[in-house]
């Protein structure tokens, strides 16, 4: 039952070694498995196995309805939880024809920012334990713990939080939200500096970073690749840009971008999308009115008129898009979720071969998949 | 860093001696770090000067029957002294990541976690020692050996205060090169030997680190013989009084100091056993105690390497003896204080680059090895033996 | 695009294509031609007549979109791959393969890819339950009238929205 790019040895060829990566691998970031072909040190071929963490959202999701799917989207990139329920609420937002109040959107906004970092800060220590460094890990995970505590003030759950619904956000936020908010932002800007010394400006980093995995501008595009890895290939492809939602066309911001194409730039996109973050938060801080209504007018019974959407985000690791299909029932009659990992995964065989082994690790990290969402 | 409160339910069982994480004990670890740094004195004491003392001041040595006893003794106290290292660097390690890394460390076995390799290993002595099917098991069973004798037959060339040495060897330096090369077969083979692919890659890259590495190493060490035309540390030691090594000789110690983290397998050139590389590289199949004894070297060495480069370039024992006689019992103590206080500074920083630095590739490792340390130790070891030639002259 | 049979609309902001099968493939080599060169999505859909593909595309220069789909029967669920006008959609239909039954003709290697080689169904099919067991009376709804691509009073070329 083997298809034909599966590795097999090769008969009489003795100086191929090939190797099962994963999945109980400690640097494939939960359960990707890739059958690689070493020479020595360096990668021959490469062939990414993925559906170890598969649980099939999309069939339970057609057996459930609309309120209660959110809470399945969550399950999907379960490092940056929140930010998956957008784009399944914006597309059926725009099958109801909801307006969502002004206020909505910017928490919408401050939370989904705000889970940007956390996510990027996840990735920038898993990603740095797998260069070898133990240190960052600890700094960014106890950084990421005020944002969930922020989160579970407000929403009640930390990493996994259901809180944005069709119209607006579920309930209102937390009398302390602003100040704790704005506390947060003061305290991570005295840790930048400390991930700056500590990662890109790192000598040994660089020596492991630069020119290493590089991904070409068209390649990067036709493979369909999304968020900080087509960004760092030089294409200002950013949904945020490209099809505004909730309140960024009101927010200033940049999309930096990188014409390099290496972990390197992977890296500092990553880094300067933490940045902008902080001062999109900051903005919509000040925009945000103390109090008013959270949630526009909801028909009780979610009930979306026939018709398709297709709604994309871009979640911290690229374009997530849903697209929900509706026959007028309480129940869609599919939702399918495009999740950026299972494009950027893609890129195994173009970035790994030819890498040597321990670069393909840093081509991982710089990938950044999370697999709740390349498996759903 | 400021102090989370914890809510009642998320309060930590205390063990042992009761924990209480709502208040912490600074004064308790550092009592905690005084009582092991005591440990570590009192054993090198013992090892090195006591029992020697003890033989010699009533002429058993003379007899074949008093050699041997005593012989077996030193044996006995220098495995003990191995264990001692091993078992404080290792929680002193934890204790100091965890201070770098903004949390407590291990804290519940014992005072402030002072006895938590004491449970570690009693741990892993009561594990299986499992050997898989396909291991060569001779070699398999050898290569931890190896590795941890060639680590301790170290110990034996270490002069720690004045006359305070084992064996004062004439060819003190050559056998440190010789010694510590040893260790190379033992992660070399218990790689190969497990019949695993990670640990097979893991071997060669210990391989082929620990062999490049050994050069720019031995280089450094010979310009340190030619510069005090001698190859017996004690000699080597003696040499320094006035201006230590370190001045003169400072490429050959910058040489020294990246070989020997490259010896000691720590962070940034830690390829044979990177576990998000190489799962964990050499020693992937080894449990119970065959791996603690990997766990084991790896620890002595983390001590021995500082205290030749303290040895090699700081004076070793060296400092004020405060009136007391060269060559004196009470001298020997005072000056092996200071041996173990300049080794403990260089475990500190050691410590402190794997706390802080990413991994090196293996082609730049093997890059740094011949393109940078190798002509850095050429350099170091003509700087050497100029100045060797400018003092005679003079 | 002269000759295909496809029909055009606008839905919200994007180009919507309603496409025969058979010019399925045709259909997105002039799209691709005009410029929609990133692949957002590929997705299978069991309508409950037939299966569905849609393929989601955007012009990173023009910052257009467009869907295209097509609707396929039960019984001949093929269709000709485009993994070679936008390599990122491999996965997509090896996606849809593995959960519809979906063949693409061409397809450099079509696997199952989140089940296993030997898993016997295609779950997403609405003759499956949630527990993957046949649902015993389910039977298919019939096919519309008129097909999707048709305009109702006469068979379009390139209707207008």
């Amino acid at each position: 039952m083997r298809g034909p790019t599966t590795v097999e040895p090769v008969p009489g060829r003795t100086d191929e070694l090939i190797i099962n990566m994963g999945p109980q691998h400690p640097a494939t970031h939960g359960v990707l498995k890739v059958v690689i072909g070493v020479e020595g040190e360096r990668i021959t071929r490469a062939v990414p196995h993925i559906g170890f963490l598969h649980r099939n959202h999309e069939k339970i999701e057609e057996a459930r309805t609309y309120p209660q799917i959110i809470t399945y989207t969550d399950r999907m990139d379960y490092v940056s939880g929140l930010q998956n329920e957008l784009p399944f609420i914006l597309a059926v937002e725009d099958l109801l024809g909801v307006e969502v109040p002004p206020r909505a959107k910017l928490i919408r906004t401050i939370f989904f920012e705000l889970f940007r970092i956390a996510s990027h800060l996840v990735w920038l220590g898993t990603g740095m334990l797998d260069l070898g460094a133990i240190t960052p890990f600890l700094y960014t995970f106890r950084d990421r713990e005020m944002i969930l505590e922020i989160t579970e003030k407000t929403a009640g759950a930390r990493m996994l939080p259901n809180y944005f619904t069709f119209g607006g956000v579920r309930r209102d936020v937390h009398p302390d939200f602003f100040k704790d908010v704005a506390h947060f932002l003061d305290f991570f800007e005295t840790r930048l500096p400390d991930y700056y010394a500590l990662v890109l400006d790192s000598p040994v980093f660089q020596a492991r970073a630069v020119g290493v995995g590089v991904l070409s501008r068209e390649r990067a595009i036709a493979r369909g690749a999304s968020g900080p890895v087509i960004r760092a290939s030089g294409v200002a492809y950013d949904v945020r840009k490209a099809e505004p939602y909730d309140a960024y066309p009101e927010l200033e911001f940049e999309v930096p971008t990188r014409p390099e194409g290496d972990v390197f730039a992977r890296f500092w996109v990553r880094f300067k999308e933490m940045e902008e973050s902080v001062k999109i938060i900051r903005q919509a801080l000040e925009k945000t009115p103390k109090t008013g209504p959270y949630k526009g007018k909801v028909p009780p019974r979610v009930k979306p008129k026939p018709g398709a959407r297709y709604r994309a985000v871009e979640i911290s690791r690229g374009h997530l898009g849903t697209y929900v299909v509706s026959d007028g029932s309480e129940r869609p009659l599919r939702v399918k979720h495009r999740s950026p990992s299972f494009a950027n995964l893609q890129l195994i065989p173009d970035l790994f071969v030819g890498a040597r082994f321990a670069d393909a690790i840093a081509i991982l990290s710089s990938l950044d998949p999370v697999f709740g969402e390349v498996d759903r | 860093m400021s102090r989370m409160p914890l809510p009642a339910d998320r309060l930590v069982q205390p063990r042992l001696v009761g924990y209480d994480p709502t208040h912490p004990r600074p004064w308790l670890e550092r009592i905690a770090y005084t009582l092991f740094f005591s440990a570590l004195w009192v054993m090198v004491i013992l090892a090195y000067g006591a029992v020697p003392a003890l033989f010699r001041h009533y002429g058993w040595l003379s007899t074949t029957a008093g050699f041997l006893i005593y012989a077996a003794v030193e044996a006995v106290l220098a495995f003990l002294l191995a264990a001692v290292v091993a078992l404080i660097l290792i929680v002193v390690l934890r204790k100091y990541l965890g201070k770098v890394q903004e949390r407590v460390g291990p804290m519940h076995y014992g005072p402030a976690g002072v006895f938590q390799t004491v449970f570690d290993a009693l741990k892993l002595l009561g594990k299986e020692d499992f050997a898989p099917k396909r291991v060569d098991w001779l070699i398999f069973r050898l290569a931890p050996a190896i590795v941890f004798v060639s680590a301790f037959l170290l110990m034996v060339a270490l002069p720690v205060a004045g006359g305070w040495v084992m064996a004062d060897l004439n060819v003190g330096l050559l056998y440190i090169v010789a010694v510590s090369t040893l260790g190379a077969y033992g992660v070399v083979l218990g790689g190969l030997s497990q019949g695993n692919k990670w640990g097979l890659l893991g071997g060669f890259r210990a391989g082929a680190q620990l062999v490049s590495y050994e050069v720019p190493l031995a280089l450094a060490l010979l310009s340190v013989g030619v510069y005090s035309g001698s190859l017996r540390l004690s000699d080597v030691v003696e040499h320094q009084y006035g201006l230590w090594h370190v001045v003169p000789l400072f490429l050959s110690f910058l040489v020294y100091l990246v070989a020997s983290i490259a010896e000691l397998k720590a962070t940034p050139f830690d390829l044979p056993e990177a576990e998000s590389e190489l799962v964990a590289g050499y020693n992937t199949e080894y449990s119970g105690m065959s791996f603690a004894f990997f766990f084991l070297a790896e620890f002595v060495e983390l001590f021995l390497l500082p205290g030749f480069m303290v040895v090699l370039f700081f004076g070793g024992w060296h400092g004020p003896l405060f009136g007391l006689e060269p060559g004196s019992f009470a001298a020997g103590v005072l000056q092996s204080l200071y041996f173990l206080v300049k080794v403990a500074v260089w475990v500190w920083i050691f410590l402190w680059i794997r706390a802080t630095l990413p991994r090196f590739r293996d082609d730049q490792l093997m890059d740094l090895a011949w393109k940078g340390l190798l002509p850095l130790a050429l350099v170091g070891l003509l700087v050497a033996a100029f100045l060797r030639m400018f003092l005679e002259v003079l | 695009m002269n000759g295909l049979r496809f029909r055009k609309t606008a839905e919200f902001d994007e180009e919507v294509y309603a496409v025969h099968p058979e010019d399925y493939r045709p259909l997105l080599e002039a799209l691709k031609a005009e410029g929609y060169d990133y692949p957002r999505s590929l997705s299978g859909v069991d309508m409950g007549y037939g299966l569905r593909v849609v393929v989601h595309l955007y012009g990173i220069e023009s910052g257009r979109k467009a869907t295209v789909y097509t609707d396929l029967p039960y019984d001949a669920p093929e269709l000709e791959s485009v993994t070679d006008l936008w390599p990122g959609l491999e996965w997509f239909e090896r996606e849809a393969y593995d959960l519809f039954g979906i063949r693409f003709k061409g397809h450099p290697d079509l696997r199952r890819i989140l089940l296993e080689e030997d898993w016997t169904i295609h779950p997403l099919l609405k003759r499956y339950d949630t527990g993957g067991y046949p649902l015993p009376d389910w039977q298919p709804a019939p096919w519309p009238e008129p097909a999707p691509w048709e305009e109702p009073e006469a068979a379009g070329e390139g209707g207008e929205a």
